[in-house]
This record gives C-alpha cells, structure tokens and sequence, in this order.
C-alpha cells in the first residue's frame, strides 16, 4: 500500500503498472542534428559496438544499453543528449519552426530547450526560462555542448516573466515525478496529495502566464512526469476556465507509435470539460518508458 | 575592446560583428561570412554570440554562446565555439591521431611532432580528430596543452601527461 494506489481505479491493467516499477529504464539519447547526421551517428556507434536500438516513434530517439553513457565522446562532443523517451515527446508537440520566436518556461536542464532548437536549425530565438541560479548552470552547459546557438536565457519566476509574445509556449512544470519511480526507488515514497495540491498552485500559474505570453493562435504545451491528477487535468482545467473570456481549447495529442491513455473526464468529485481526453497519459507498462502527461493548448 | 564603463556594469552590449569576425579571421583564417548569420554581444571580458534574430527587452542571464574571453593576451577561443566556427579554419588547425586524441579528452598535455603541428604558430589552436574539431588547444614549443573544460573530458587513466 503506498502513494500510487489512489490511482488504481485510472491506470489500465495495474498490476503490471505496479511490476513494471521495479524494472529499470534503460538509457535513452536523443542524436543532436545540429552537429551531426543521423546516419553518420548511428555508425559511429556501430563500430564502437555499443547496443543502440532506435526508437519506433521517433527516429532521432535512441535505446542506449550501455554503462556510462555520459562519458561517451559522443556525447562529450554533443552528437548526442541522454534524455529521457517521453521527454523527447512535448517538443514535438510544440512544433516550433524555424524563424518563430519560442519561450520555454521551465528549461534546466534544457533537454527540451535544445530539442527545440535543433528543430529550429539554431533559426529565430528562444527564450529559456529558468529561475534557479544553481539549475541555470546545467542549462548553459547543454546549449553550449550541444551548439545551440538560438538561444537566450533568463531567470524570471515563470508566474511574473514580464513580457512577450511568442508563437509557442512551453511550460514543462516541476512536479511531483512519480513517473520517475523506474530511474531509482523513492520517489513515490515523497509524494502525496498534499505535496500536489501545494505544486498544483504554481503550475496553474505558470500555465495561465503562458496562455497570456502567447499570440493567438498560438501553441501552449503543458507536461508533466507525473501522475497525479491534481497537477495535470486539475491544472489545464484551470487555466482553460480563466481563458475562457479570450478562447482556448486543447488539441488532441497523437504520436504515431506511441499509445496514449486519454487525459481524464473526472476525478473525485471534479468533471472536467469533455475535450480533456483530447491531453494524453502515458503509463509505464504500456510503452516501456516512465509516467508522462502533456496537453497541447491552442490559443483563439 | 574592453571600456571600464560596461566591465563594471555587467550587462550584454552588442558588439560590431566585422570586428569580431576579423579577430577570429586573423588567429584561424575563417571566411567572414561565417559570422553572418549571428549578432555578438560583451558582457565584462567575454563575447558572445546568438543566431540572428530581436531579442525582445528582457534581463539575460545568457545571451547565445559564449565564444571567447579577452580577460587575457591573447584572446581565448572557447571550446565550444571552436566546435561550431573552427572547421572553417584555415590556420592554426591540428589534426591529431587516436592515441593522442584520447590524451587530448582526458585533459592532458602531450608533445606533438613538427609534422602535426605544421600550420600551427604558438597560441591557441583547434584541435581535430577524424574531421570533428574537440576544442581548443593551447600549443607551443612542440607542447599541446588541452583546454576541454573539466566536464566534458573522458574519464583518464591515472598517470603523468605524455610530456
Ligand atoms: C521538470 S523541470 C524542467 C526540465 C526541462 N524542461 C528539460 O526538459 O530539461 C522543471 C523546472 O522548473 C523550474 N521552476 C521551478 N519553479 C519555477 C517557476 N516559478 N518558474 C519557472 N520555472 C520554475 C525548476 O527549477 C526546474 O528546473
């Protein structure tokens, strides 16, 4: 009995939701296109050979099996990023294209920060938001390795970052991780519903600043790695009700390859609007990856 | 290149890109459309650089990438930026074997003989291996002094630099 049985009614076949946490994730990269072909990677690490599968749904994602992964030249010379799977998964969300001006709200590391760019071909500006000074560290480290040259970084609490505007939005919120649970034990054990609702508040207004940064029409992604639903539907409910006056709805989130869970319709005793099973829960069993939600919020 | 007045304030003020592009030009012999594409800024002893673009009226932390220090004579290329500029360079290159590439990573300093460093006059260089630049070296007198910041050097085996 722990933290995760709250969601025994929401996840689908929980018991091997419950056994998969105690597999460990393997090691994942994603190939840095700013700085190198996919083909030339893929045979550099070939000839070494290192156990590397790619991804089915993203072919720029990589399997990585091997010990420090870190410590690779590759990845020394930034021709690969060790991230996450499903943390490759908002940015292509987000869509952003080369020449547009992008705000990305929470960025350290900058994983996403520097998928981003890369998908801009280093074309037009992003603004990598990150208020914590020991965090922006890290963040520069990976734009600088990984040669993003398009990006600017601020340190502004996302809930007050001053002015815009911007085509597109992400906001990949601080939460609670309980999808990290397959990358060490422990995490589960910290969360609890109070420790959400305490986060939930700052994501609704990290949210809301975004839809209010962004131009009409333009593009808002929410994601968190976790499942609790006070800081995901609670969260995009929310910011959905306090747009309602200007417009914004969610767009379906699919990607091919892929299976997502639709976001909830309600949870205890809230309903949420019909169009929240358009937002996407990805569990761990059904993909092999950790606990991810993202919602795509277009603005009217 | 360095008035007191923004040293001491702190802040990114756009630079001239001709004269940053003929900076690099003179040290490494780097074509100066190679710069086009970005607009550079100072901020205290360091330039930087960004892809070319407005930057809306915002407090930075970091502005692009930092690509050299002018805190001393003569000016240091960084790492990184060698990596992006460095293989247009025409000058000042080094081309360095497996072995000597590995002690290059791990951070080490090493001799090199008179045919690899061949276009090289004392300084900074940019060091490649296999056609992919891994940074910046600093050479002289036959001695090539890695300069790969600490983290992003390969774990080294224990010992004294090949010297
Ligand atoms: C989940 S992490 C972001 C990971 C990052 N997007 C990546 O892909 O590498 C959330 C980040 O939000 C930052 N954060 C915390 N409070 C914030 C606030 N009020 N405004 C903006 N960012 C904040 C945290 O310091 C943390 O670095």
């Amino acid at each position: 009995m722990d933290f995760l049985d709250r969601y025994r009614d929401i996840v689908p076949d929980w018991e091997a939701f419950r056994a998969v946490q105690f597999r460990p994730l393997i090691s994942t990269a994603r190939i840095n296109t700013l700085k190198i072909g996919r083909d030339v990677l893929l045979e550099r690490l070939a000839e070494q050979g290192l156990d590397c599968r790619p991804f089915q749904w993203y072919p720029l994602g990589l399997k990585l099996d091997v010990e420090s992964p870190g410590k690779l030249l590759e990845t020394l010379l930034g021709f690969i990023h060790i991230q996450e799977e499903l943390s490759m998964v908002p940015p292509l969300l987000l869509d952003p294209q080369p020449g547009e001006r992008i705000l990305d709200l929470c960025a350290s590391p900058g994983s996403k920060t520097t998928q981003i760019s890369a998908m801009m071909e280093n074309r037009g500006l992003v603004i990598a938001n990150e208020p914590s000074l020991a965090r922006v560290a890290a963040l520069r480290s990976n734009c600088e390795r990984l040669g993003a040259m398009n990006v600017a970084i601020t340190r502004y609490d996302g809930r007050n970052f001053p002015r815009g505007l911007f085509h597109r939005v992400l906001v990949d919120a601080p939460c609670s991780a309980e999808g990290r649970e397959r990358r060490g034990a422990g995490v589960i054990a910290r969360g609890s519903c109070q420790r959400s609702l305490d986060l939930q508040a700052l994501q609704i207004g990290l949210l809301k600043s975004a839809l209010r940064l962004t131009v009409p029409g333009g593009v808002v992604v929410y994601s968190t790695c976790t499942y609790s639903p006070e800081e995901n539907e609670m969260v995009v409910q929310a910011a959905l009700d306090a747009e309602e006056s200007s417009g914004a709805h969610l767009e379906k989130v699919k990607t091919p390859g892929l299976r997502e869970c639709p976001g909830l319709e309600e949870w205890k005793a809230t309903i949420f609007s019909p169009q929240m099973r358009f937002a996407a829960r990805y569990y761990p069993h059904i993909n092999d990856t950790g606990g991810f939600f993202v919602a795509k919020i277009v603005k009217s | 290149m360095s008035p007191r007045s923004s040293r001491a304030r702190n802040v990114f003020e756009p630079l001239d890109r001709d004269a940053v592009a003929e900076i690099w030009n003179s040290r490494f012999a780097i074509p100066e459309s190679v710069f086009s594409g970005y607009n550079f800024f100072r901020k205290a002893r360091s330039i930087w650089a960004i892809s070319d673009s407005e930057l809306p009226g915002l407090s930075y932390e970091a502005i692009g990438m930092r690509i050299m220090n002018c805190k001393d004579r003569p000016w240091k290329p960084t790492t990184c930026a060698l990596q992006v500029f460095g293989p247009y360079a025409e000058k000042n290159t080094m081309h360095l074997q497996a072995a000597s590439a590995r002690l290059f990573m791990e951070g080490k300093t090493q001799e090199v003989d008179a045919v690899t460093a061949e276009q090289c006059e004392s300084g900074y260089v940019v060091v490649f291996y296999r056609g992919d630049v891994l940074g910046c070296g600093l050479y002289s007198h036959g001695k090539l002094v890695s300069q790969i910041p600490k983290e992003r050097r390969l774990p080294g085996k224990e010992g004294e630099d090949i010297s």
